[in-house]
């Protein structure tokens, strides 16, 4: 099965089909929203006997905008949905194998739907849980 | 040998590997009570071991790719199979990593199971045919 490398990637592809959207398969120091950053949280090894199933718990935080901005709480609420060309979780699943790096992936779920600072600035953002079994 | 955490035991099914979709694996092997109580047995029961039994459970991942564990079992039911089972995360039967290899009927099959957003798994429970055999070479 794939590298972690090549499965936070994968999913980085799938998130740039979010139109306009950036998306960074590592920490930016200086993050430019919109973008999308895909950070691997948790690994759970040994699923099946000999490695035969692995499950990687990514956070996708999305940085949507200057939470100053009044359109940028509609832009976020476009990209928490479930459907339309904005939406986060549709992009990410748009290719479950990530190419057949893996067995398939689930966005669970949208969580610290809100504000964050960033270098001193205050911006929207929310965080996206993506499970991938490999 | 010590002991040890199971994360490579290897299991056959009519000689195709299918551990790495399997996630759990177990083989009990039974000899029924046989009464043997009498009047000489001063107020306790008796028993001596009658016939021998055996079970093989396997917890596995659905797949349904070619050649896969899913596919595997579909054209199986009611039908005799052999699985074998390394245990002590060996790869091959050793003092240490005994092979178990038994005769099963396989009699069930779940093809469809799982709630939403859960990881599809399947669970089979086979009764064994014949002698359960074991080797360490």
């Amino acid at each position: 099965m794939a590298s972690i490398s090549a499965i936070r990637a994968g999913i980085a592809a799938n998130l740039g089909t979010v139109p306009g959207l950036r998306t960074s398969a590592e920490i930016p120091d200086n993050p430019s929203p919109p973008i999308g950053i895909v950070n691997l949280d948790n690994v759970e090894y040994d699923g099946a006997l000999n490695r035969g199933l692995t499950t990687y718990n990514f956070q996708v935080t999305l940085v949507v905008g200057r939470a100053a901005e009044r359109e940028m709480q509609r832009k976020l609420d476009a990209y928490c949905d479930t459907t339309g060309a904005q939406s986060v979780k549709l992009a990410i699943e748009s290719d479950k194998t990530l190419s057949g790096e893996v067995y398939d992936l689930r966005v669970e779920r949208s969580t610290s739907i809100g504000s964050i600072t960033i270098n001193d600035q205050t911006y929207l953002a929310a965080e996206f849980t993506v499970t991938v079994f490999a | 040998m010590a002991k040890f955490v199971v994360t490579t035991n290897a299991i056959t099914l009519n000689g195709t590997d299918i551990s790495s979709a399997c996630a759990r694996a177990e083989l009990v092997i039974n000899a029924a009570e046989v009464d043997t109580t009498d009047f000489g047995s001063a107020g306790w029961t008796e028993v001596i071991g009658g016939l021998k039994s055996g079970t093989v459970s396997l917890d596995f991942h659905s797949d349904f790719g070619s050649g896969a564990v899913s596919e595997l079992f579909q054209d199986l039911i009611g039908t005799i199979g052999t699985v074998t089972l390394i245990a002590g995360n060996g790869t091959a039967a050793s003092a240490t990593t005994p092979e178990y290899t038994a005769e099963v009927l396989i009699n069930s099959f779940t093809p469809v199971a799982g709630a939403v957003g859960d990881l599809s798994t399947f669970s089979v429970s086979f009764p064994t045919s014949g002698a359960v055999s074991y080797a360490t070479a």
